[in-house]
Parts: structure tokens; sequence; C-alpha cells
């Protein structure tokens, strides 16, 4: 297991290079396929030849692209020193650069932003883990009765819902109509916890109601399968009681699938919160890259796709890890 | 943790749950014990023996298929839709007008929001008018669903034509063929997709004159196209080299091959007829989900070019006066619903007829 | 216009016609004096409502987003001017008072208007007594010097405006870089005396006083801009030199500022400020509606970009009498126009050119722009209604129904030999209203066969890299640019002098003059009106530049600009700043 996870923390380090590889190539060599000059956009608006020179200098857009990214992935592992016109700062390991523009440094940037997609993401994959599973398994076990018909239908709408149709259906409803939550926006969880709580809730709700319908699906198509395999069959003729059958053979190995794709939409979701982050106005990380991609911020689009690749990469590498736990015919050499 | 006793059996070779299900997807029946007799190793016994095979996995999956109610639906008002996407001109033609002509004597000139009540829907104007610009909701949404499927369609045909191609290639040939791809089916994986989509959309969406020979609604629309559908192929690329794996280990294709098969005949005459039911499955299930990400980045704003009409900008724009005029809002987002439920449904249908032990 | 609908740029060089006239303010000028009024729609502008000298409160202000920069020398949006003038002095101040006298200019550091010798190519101010940074150091002239300086340093602080307008007209500007890389300075800037400063100008610029109103003259100690906090880092360790700081974690960018009192100020060398509140509060980074709602509940006191409010909350105040009392729907001296490129074929034919200004639906445009209300009015000409040379003419009539007309836009296609139109591009922006009014403008332009393709971009290089570019406009045959301009200085000058001048082009990036208009004989009215000292006289002259600006077509002008903006009840000493074109921060209060 040691060896496998060595292993896979070199494959690790090595995605990570390929993903800020092409970040760099898709943001360097895009524009100049449609002709157009990065620099330009940080240049300012009494922008000359002069200027556009010395900001190129300044952003180090004059180096070839390799050299550019060569010193970004030194400044990654080592460090690097950026001058600021006063001075030279030192920007230690691992150091994500700054942005061009704003100047401020892009690991503070997503520190900055990181709670709100964490309190985002993480609330609303508990709910959604909880209450899909709990409905995918009830929906299972009452096969076919009016619940599991009913709910069903209510996923299968679920899944057909992209967020940002029920996030502005939401507002609209709970928000403007019966004002039940006015003023949506982001509280910090240590500022103010119930507020935090009270107004992260409708996004919650609208994101996990997306996935719960795909888990409650899953689960309940799991369950079932499972429920028709032999060695259930053999548990029961043993005599165990069913509930004991449900809960020790059939749940466990139905949570497998679960589990591998819990991690990754999690994994996922910490990247990609950008259209829940839109709708809801909330000042989150994925706010930040889309608003980082509108102005060609290279080192903040690039900070934030290494740091969702990091995240995805590190799901994959925990739900193989679990899934050997969880599912006793996985073993690693 | 200990090895379970209950251990099932059979499955073994695969550790993904969709191989795991996948399995045995030409298992027509019911009953679990007729599967035996219809799964490939066994009815499969010569090289002519494929196209009796083929033929009665369609009557079979047919006949499940038309069973299901639920599922015909669905695929009753894909039918439609695609009807409606084909002749759009036509039927804006006759109940509506033409999508990009403005209307503003319809609107309120302070708020610029519909006159009357919900969102302006009137005989003339069956499903209301945008504000600022009064234009045909109507017309916009049956235009709109031209570009839904269209990319969506196209998207998918790339993302399985790709994924197909390289899956096989990399369940065949293994080794280090099958290394190379897997790793490389993990890095496209490990791309945060969204963020990636947006960059390169934003740079086509400044793009100026043509590239490749295509320029403005049509240039947007092969963009959405390609990142849609190159992102997506490592998804069916794992699926298909799954079943590849376990498909050859089975007898069928070691007969094949002790009569001298050649590997062309035998990837296109074995393995790709029994890979056809699992990759056409999944096919129907991925679309929704690109219609959605179509929408997605419409919604965005760096999907398809203005003022080509989108459901997913139709529905950037409500999101300035939803509050006041929650009709335009409401439209495009049920479009999107009926659409992506309407391909769920039949997707769900045909994975039920081709595999029954995805259960039901 | 301004990068960005906020920023209220205009003239990149000298402002000299009507610099004697508005020089106004002596020292000793008295805070707000006007008679105060009640609330009631559009009360605070020229008049200040709820009138006041209440001490203590909070301001809760909100923004959508940051500022550009709260480094001085390098913010350009109107919005964050303004708010600078809160909690930092500049040499001089645009007076904080409604009406036509808020677009004059007052002594804040300086004790009054520069007094000029050598034929006005000398301007020398004298600095008032008391004056401090935050940290309680005496502000000499020493630190004005140095902070004009630094605006040169475009390779470090770009954005701002300070070096075009200072490198023409300073002695030795024109070579100098800046402060970091020639740290001797610039010897034109005399600072020998500390309370004294003297420049020496190459050519004599009546308008001088207007730039020491600008954030650039705002003093640095050289001391603060040093080490790793100086430089392109200053914006986030700005010292303060007004009756406001920001204490020690007070800047979040995008998330919040907070002001508190500089117990170093003395309000006895500050005759402007009243420095009612004891606290400032910015939230940044909301969404617009939200904005919105926070200020009409009362949560939030007003947003300060003064983009005025959405279509939800504007309904709400347009049809509640309480609410509309306190709204007002100002003129912010913007002029939204299209731009038509003469460079791009077959729009160098003129008769092309106005047959886009007779096709275009005016009222599509303006509906795009937000309507009459939050929009503004439909527009004949250039000139905005806010400018004294302001004569209402209209070229160009659109129709009864300003919705264009398309008969006579088919007689100019026929005089162009295009009888059945021609196809170009619009250039556009992709955030706000910019999509929008490319589509108005599409739409319009199609009744006539005038075929037309979008190309959206982002703010941050339309103006820059996109459309200020005349090469790039030419390469990508981009024939149409929606753009829309205010000026720096509410003068006719400011106004014209970069959008009309054709020797203010820049071929290297960063023109304002977008359609390349280079008209010998506008040129020369130009100058004739800066040398023409009788104001009457004058504003004749740019009226008849506004005319011919308008014949060669070039420019489709099709709404001055208006907002709907929202004033929370709470708040005393509120009015409209004629120089801002948005409420004045400085004097603001709250009554409970």
């Amino acid at each position: 297991m040691g060896r496998f996870i060595v292993r896979r923390l070199i494959g690790v380090v090595l995605l990570l290079i390929i993903v800020s590889a092409a970040t760099f190539a898709v943001f360097f060599l895009g524009p100049k396929f449609v002709g157009a000059d990065v620099a330009r956009n940080f240049c300012g608006r009494v922008c000359n030849q002069q200027s556009l020179v010395e900001v190129k200098a300044k952003l180090g857009l004059d180096k070839p692209i390799y050299e550019q990214y060569g010193a970004y992935v030194k400044g990654v592992v080592a460090g690097r020193d950026f001058v600021t016109g006063t001075d030279t700062t030192h920007c230690s390991a691992p150091c994500l650069g700054y942005s061009f523009k704003t100047d401020q440094s892009v690991w503070f940037l997503m520190k900055d932003r990181l709670p709100i997609t964490f309190s985002l993401a993480i609330g609303a994959a508990l709910m959604w883990l909880v209450s899909g599973v709990a409905v995918g398994i009830l929906s299972a076990l009452r096969r076919g009765s009016f619940f599991d018909r009913a709910a069903m239908s209510v996923a299968l709408a679920g899944v057909s819902l992209p967020v940002y149709f029920t996030g502005l259906v939401a507002l609209s409803i709970f928000s403007y109509k019966l004002k039940w939550f006015v003023n949506v926006h982001y509280v910090g969880f240590t500022s103010n916890p119930a507020l935090w709580a009270k107004n992260l809730l409708l996004p919650w709700i609208c994101l996990a109601f997306l996935y719960a319908a795909t888990y409650a699906r899953l689960t309940r198509a799991n369950m079932l399968e499972t429920m028709g395999e032999d060695y259930i069959r053999t548990a029961r003729a043993k005599g165990l009681p069913e509930s004991v059958v449900i809960r020790r053979h059939g749940f466990r190995a139905a949570l497998t699938p679960i589990v591998t794709i819990f991690g990754l939409d999690l994994g996922g979701l910490l990247g990609g919160a950008i259209l829940t982050e839109t709708v809801f106005g909330f000042p989150g990380v994925g706010k930040l890259a889309y608003d980082a991609i509108a102005t060609q911020d290279l080192p903040v689009v690039l900070g934030v796709t290494v740091f969702a690749a990091f995240f995805i990469i590190m799901a994959n590498l925990i739900v193989d890890v679990a899934y050997a736990y969880v599912d006793p015919r996985v073993r690693y050499g | 943790m200990q090895h379970d006793p209950l251990t099932p059996t059979k499955g073994e070779r695969s550790t993904s749950p969709e191989g795991r299900r996948l399995d045995r997807v030409t298992a027509p029946l019911d009953v679990e014990k007729s599967a035996l007799q219809a799964d490939p190793d066994a009815a499969v016994s010569g090289l002519s023996a494929k196209a009796v095979e083929g033929r009665s996995l369609r009557q079979i999956a047919w006949m499940r298929l038309k069973r299901d109610k639920v599922a015909l639906g669905g695929g009753i008002v894909i039918l439609l839709l695609i009807l409606i996407a084909v002749f759009a001109p036509l039927i804006v033609k006759l109940l509506g007008h033409p999508p990009n002509d403005f209307h503003q004597e319809l609107l309120d000139p302070t708020l610029l929001t519909p006159k009357g009540s919900f969102g302006g829907i009137s005989s003339q104007f069956l499903l209301g008018v945008e504000p600022v610009n009064g234009r045909d909701v109507f017309s916009r949404i049956v235009y709109g669903a031209r570009i839904s499927l269209l990319t969506a369609f196209l998207a998918t045909l790339l993302s399985v034509s790709i994924g197909t191609v390289v899956g096989i290639t990399a369940g065949f040939f293994g080794g280090w063929v099958d290394g190379l791809i897997s790793r490389l089916m993990d890095i496209l994986l490990a791309f945060p997709l969204l963020v990636f989509a947006i960059s390169i959309g934003t740079v086509i969406q400044t793009a100026n004159g043509s590239v490749f020979g295509l320029s403005g609604t049509s240039l947007s629309v092969a963009t959405l196209i390609f990142i849609i559908g190159f992102f997506n192929w490592p998804y069916i690329g794992r699926i298909v080299r799954g079943q590849t794996l376990s498909l050859r280990e089975k007898e069928f294709i070691d007969a094949a091959r002790s009569l001298g098969a050649t590997n062309r005949h035998i990837i296109f005459k074995q393995l790709l007829p029994n890979l056809a039911a699992p990759v056409l499955v999944y096919s129907t299930l991925i679309i929704p989900t690109n219609i959605l990400f179509e929408a997605a980045l419409s919604f965005l704003g760096v999907g398809v070019r203005r003022p080509t009409a989108s459901w997913g900008s139709m529905l950037s724009d409500a999101v300035e006066t939803y509050q006041i005029d929650p009709v335009f809002m409401i439209v495009p987002g049920v479009a999107l619903l009926i659409t992506v439920m309407a391909f769920n449904l039949l997707g769900d249908g045909l994975r039920d007829a081709l595999d029954p032990r995805a259960g039901r | 216009m301004s990068r960005i609908q906020l920023v209220r740029a205009g003239s990149l060089a000298a402002v000299l016609a009507l610099g004697a006239a508005a020089c106004g303010g002596s020292s000793g000028s008295k805070p707000p004096n006007n008679p105060g009024v009640s609330a009631a729609y559009n009360a605070a502008i020229g008049g200040v409502v709820n009138q006041s000298t209440k001490t203590g409160g909070t301001i809760n202000f909100v923004a959508s987003s940051d500022f550009d920069s709260l480094d001085p020398a390098r913010t350009y949006y109107a919005y964050s001017w303004d708010y600078q003038r809160i909690y930092q002095r500049t040499l001089m101040m645009f007076k904080p008072v409604p009406g036509k006298a808020g677009a004059s200019v007052t002594g804040d550091l300086a004790d009054g208007p520069g007094k000029l010798s050598d034929g006005g190519k000398t301007v020398s101010y004298t600095l008032r007594d008391g004056i401090s940074f935050q940290d309680g150091k005496a502000i000499t002239s020493a630190d004005i010097k140095y902070a004009l300086e630094r605006s040169f340093a475009q390779d470090v602080i770009n954005g701002g405006p300070g070096a075009t307008y200072l490198s023409p007209i300073l002695v030795g500007g024109a070579t100098y870089k800046g402060p970091y890389k020639q740290p001797a300075g610039l010897s034109s800037i005399d600072v020998s005396d500390p309370k004294k400063i003297t420049f020496h100008l190459t050519k004599p610029f009546a308008d001088f006083d207007y730039l020491m109103a600008l954030p650039i003259s705002t003093p640095v100690p050289k001391a603060a801009d040093t080490g790793k906090n100086g430089g392109a880092n200053y914006q986030f360790h700005v010292v303060s030199s007004g009756p406001y700081m920001i204490p020690p974690g007070g800047y979040s960018p995008g998330k919040n500022l907070t002001l508190v009192r500089n117990p170093n100020w003395k309000k006895s060398s500050d005759p402007n400020r009243l420095a009612l509140p004891d606290k400032i509060n910015l939230t940044e980074g909301l969404d617009s509606t939200d904005e919105d709602q926070r200020v009409l509940a009362g949560s939030a006191d007003m947003e300060i970009e003064g983009t005025g409010v959405q279509q939800d909350a504007q309904s709400k105040i347009l049809t509640g009498a309480t609410l509309k009392a306190n709204a007002d729907n100002p003129s912010t001296g913007f002029t939204r126009y299209i731009s038509i490129q003469q460079t791009v074929a077959p729009l160098n034919n003129v008769h092309c050119r106005r047959a886009v200004q007779y096709a275009a639906d005016k009222v599509a445009l303006q509906f795009a722009r937000g309507g009459p209300v939050a929009g503004g009015d439909i527009a004949g000409q250039m000139t905005p209604p806010t400018l004294p040379s302001y004569k209402k003419i209209n070229p160009y009539p659109s129709g009864s129904d300003n919705k264009g007309d398309l008969v006579k836009a088919k007689e100019e296609l026929k005089l162009c030999g295009k009888p059945t139109g021609f196809s170009t591009k619009i250039a556009t922006t992709n955030k706000g209203k910019g999509p929008a009014v490319g589509e108005a403008l599409q739409q319009g332009l199609a009744r006539v066969g005038i075929k037309t393709q979008i190309i959206a971009v982002d703010p941050s290089t339309y103006y820059s890299g996109v459309i200020g570019l005349p090469s790039n406009v030419k390469k990508q045959g981009l024939g149409l640019a929606v753009a829309g301009w205010g000026p720096d200085f509410p003068t006719p000058y400011g106004f014209f002098e970069s959008i009309v001048d054709g020797r203010a082009i820049k071929p290297e990036g960063g023109n304002s003059n977008y359609a390349e208009l280079n008209d010998p004989a506008i040129n020369g009215l130009i100058d004739q009106a800066q040398g023409e000292t009788d104001a009457t006289k004058r504003n004749d002259i740019w009226a008849q530049v506004d005319q011919k600006v308008m014949d060669s077509a070039v420019y489709l002008p099709f709404v001055a600009d208006k907002a709907l903006t929202y004033r929370s009840p709470r708040l005393t000493n509120v009015y409209i700043n004629d120089s801002f074109g948005i409420y004045d921060f400085v004097n603001m209060g709250v009554s409970g």
C-alpha cells in the first residue's frame, strides 16, 4: 500500500506539471492565435509603445514562453524574486506569483477566497451525500412503491436542472417573493456562524439538489444490484435478519461506487464552483478564476487551475485508497 | 480488511462500477438464468453467428424498450425537439417573428420589461417577449433548440469517436500502449474542465476574422463542439477500454484468433459489435450533460456568439430582470429541463433494455 | 470613454481654455454654505439634502468591485477620485458644493490657486499651515513633488493619467522616467522652500490648477514608498493626509475598506472638509442587485460607483413615492456613441457613414443603455448637455419616432455606391450593457442591408488594445465601435480634445480618437478656442466644433447619459458634484 501511494504521489507531481504547462500554453498561444497582446490588458488606458515594453518587462512577458514557464516552476519549487520598483521581494516556495492586474500575491488571493468555496462545497457535499444515499436506499428497499416512484421522478428532474436555473428560481421565490433569505451574501463563519449557515443554505440546497439526484439514482441502482447478488441470498439463507443483511452486506457493497464518485465530485467541485458562485454572487475561488480569465490575469488563472487540478488528483488518490478499504476485492501491490 | 467470504465471484476482472455493470450488456432477459444462454461467450461460437446475435439483441432491446412507456415518452419528446430544430425557420414563420427582430413597442419604456402580465405572452407572442429589446421569446427558444441539439450531438459524436478508438486501442493492445493511453486519460480527467473551457471560449470570443475558415457564429459553435467533445472523450474511453479488456479474454475472441483472424478483423468484426450497446447507452446519457455544458458556457458569456439565440445566454440575460419579469427566466429554463430530462429518460430506458442488471 | 463605464477619462493634454474662468476659490473658503433642501426626487442635483454639521456615527458604503487602485498615481475611476477625497488631500481640489460651482477648483493643501509668473510659464503654490500625514509628520512641498514624480514611473505603477498630462508641460518631463529609475527627480519642480512648490512649464498652461486637483498631487512620503511596501505595493499601504486613514488591516481588496479618524489631521488646516462621521465602511465585491437591496432596505447607505440601480430597484423606486423622494436622476456628463471608423472600407466614404447615422434605431440603442431614466436622453450631437457650449443640434434626425430614417439611409447608401448595403463588424465590450448595445445597433442597420458581426471583448482590453490601437482597428476591420466619453474636467476642451483633435491620435495605442478624425478645420477651431478669452465667443467656437464633427459623420451619438441613483435618508450633506457627475462623498455624515 505504501509503495502504491508513493508511486501515485509521483504521478500527482507529473500531472500537475502537465496541467500547468497546458494552461501556460493555452494562455500564451491562445491570444497569439487570434493576434492579441496580453500585456496590453495591464498597460492602462494611456498605453504607448514604450510603456507596453516596460509593462512586458515587468510582467516577464518579454521572455520566451519556456523561460517564463521555467521561472514559474522554479517559483513553486524553490521560490523566486520579484522587482517591485523600490525593492526586490522574495516570494518563497511554493510561490504562485503575483496577479498581473492587482499585484497581489496569488496565494493570498486564493487563501482569502478558499473559505467561501470550501464552505459552499463541503456543506453542499454533506447535504447531497446524506440525502442522496438515504433516498436511494429507501427507494431500493421499497422498490415500486409510491415513495420510490416519487423520489425517482424528483431525482430525474434534479439531474436535469442546472444550478444556474435552480439558483435563479430559488432566489426569485425565497429571496424576492417570500423574503425568507434577504441579502444573500457570504458572511464569514467566524464573524457570524448563524448568518453564515443561513446565507449558504440556498446555494447548498441548489447545488445539493443536482448531485443528490445523481446519488439517489446511483445508490438505488447499486443497492438493487447488490441485493440481487448470490452472496446476499446466501446471507439471507443463513438466517441473518434482513436489517443485518442490508447493513452488513448490501449497504457496504452498494456504497463502494458512491465513494468513488463522491471523491471525484468533491474534488471537481472545489475547482469548478464557478457557476454557483456566479449565480449567488459569492466571491470564491471560482469567481476569482472567472474574473481572472476575463482579464487574462495569467498568474491567477494558473494558480487556480493548478490548485483545482491538485484537488481533483488528490481526490482520485484518496478514492483509490478508500476503495481498497471499502471493497475487499481490490488490492494494490 | 478481511476478505469477505461472500464476495461474488463474478465480475472480478473489472474494478470500476461501470465496468462491472456493463460486463454483460448483451444479456437479454429478465430471468437471470437465461442470460447465460445469450451471453456472447456461449452464443457466439463461430464467426458467422454474430449477425444473428446482433439482430436478436436489437430485437430484444426494442421489445424491452417498447414496454418502457416513460423511456418511449422521452424518445418522442426528443424526436419532436429534433423536428423543431430542423424546421425552425418554418415554425417561426408560421407561429412567431424573426428571432432577431426588436419589438420595443411591447415594452414599458421606463422599466423596459414587457407590457401586460406573464412576460407579455399573447396570441402573437406565444412565450412573451424579451425585456430591453422585445424579441420574440418563442422564436428564440425554437432557434435555441438548434444550437443546443447541434452542439450536444456533434460534441457527443466527437467524444464517442475518439473515446472508442482510443479505448479499443488501449484495451486491445494492452501493455505500454494501454499504460500511455490510461495516463493520458488520467491527465485529461484531472483538468478543471470548466476553467479550461472558459479560457478557450474567451479567446475565441475575441477572435476576429476567421480561424480554420470559420468565423462568427459558426466559429463559436465549432469551438463549443470541440471543447465539450474533446474534454469528454476520456469518460467514454475508460468505459470502452474496460469493456475491451474483458471482451478480449472471452472465448469467442480466442476462437477467432485460433482460426487465424487478423487484429483488424477481431477489432472490427468481433469487438465493435459487442461494444455498440454500451457506447450507445453512454452516448445517450452524455448528450444531456453536453446540453447543460453548452448552456453553462453560454450562460457565462463564452458560448455561442450574439445575437444567435441560445438557451444559456437567454438565462444569462434573464439574470438582470428575473425579479420583475420571471417568465423570461422560466421559459428557457423549462426548455432546458424538458430536453435534458427527455434524454435522461431515454438513456435510462436504453440502459435497462440493453442491460437488465442495471436494476430497475 | 474611459476604460470602463466608471472611469472619467478625458483630456489627456492641456485644458487651456477655461482655466481662468473656472479658477474660483480662495484661501479660507467655507464648507458648503448652500441652502439645504429637503428630500425629494432630484433634490440632490443643485441642492444639499439633509444639511447638517452633526458629527459621529458610521457610514456604510457598498461597491460591486474594487477600486482600480488606491495608489493616487494609478487610479483613473471617477468614483475612486471622488472617494479618495475623503481621506486624501491634494494640492487643489474640486469644490465640495452642489451645482455649477462644484465644477470649479479651490485650494486644498495649497492656500489658494497657483500664482502665475514668467508669462504663465511658472506656477507656484504656498502650502497651508498645520498639514500633516497620519503619522503626524508635517507635509512638505517635497512630498508633493515626489508624488508627482512617481506618476511618471509607468513601468512600476501604471494606469494613472499623470505622465500623459505632465510630461509635455513640465520642463524635462518628456524624458523623465520616475523616481525609481531617476531618483534625482525633476528639476522643473522647485521645492527649495518646504512651504512652497513652484513648477516650470514648457508653455503657459492656464488650467494647471485643475491638474493639481487630480489625485496625482496627493502627497506621498518617500520613506513609505520604499522597500516591500513601496512601488507597486504602495497601493496596499497608502499614507493618508486627510481627516481619515486606513487602520492596519482595514483594506482587503475586493472585500472592504475601512476608514477611521486620522488623529493628526487638524481642522484648522482644512477649510473644505467637515469630517463628520467617526467611521466609514465600504463593502466591496457585492452583486449589483444585492447592493440595491441593501441600500433600499437601509442596511447600507449608498452605492458609490454611481452607475445607477438595477431594474428591480428601479421599478421599486419609480413606483414608490417614499423611495422616489430619496432618488436622483443626474446627468453624468457622458455621451454614448458609436465610432464609425474611417479606416475601414466602405466607411471611408462619408455617405456610407451617414447611412449608418440614419439607419440606427436610437430608441433600441437608448433601451439597451437602460431606457430614458436609467440610460439617458436620446442625443443628436456629441456635446453633452452639461457643458456650457451645448447648443442643441440634430444633423441626422432619425425619424419622428427616433427609430431611424430608413429612406434617407437608403439614399445615402446609393450615393456611397452600396445600394444593397454592405458588411462590417461591431466592436463592443462583453460586460454590462455592451452586448445589448451591439445587438441594438446590429438590428437597426440590418433593416437597410448593412450586415454586421459582433465582436465582444472584455473591457480591460477593449479600450487599450482593441479599439484604442488604430492598426488593430484597421487590421481587424472593426468598422463600428461602441464607445462613450466624459471629460476629466467639466470643460468643452476636456471633452473634445482627445476624441476629435487629429493631433491627439496615438498610433501606438491608448488612442481615444477612435475614428482617427484629423480635419484641419476642426484642429484650427480647437486652437482658436484655446486662444479665445471671451467665454461666450469660446462656447460658440466649441459649438462649431460640435457641428463639424457631426458633419464628418464619424461619431454617431445616441444617448446623453443619466443614472438613477439612491441616497439613504439617514445620510446628511448629500449632493451631486458636477465635476464627477456622482454624489460628493467628502462631507457626508449620518443623522442617526
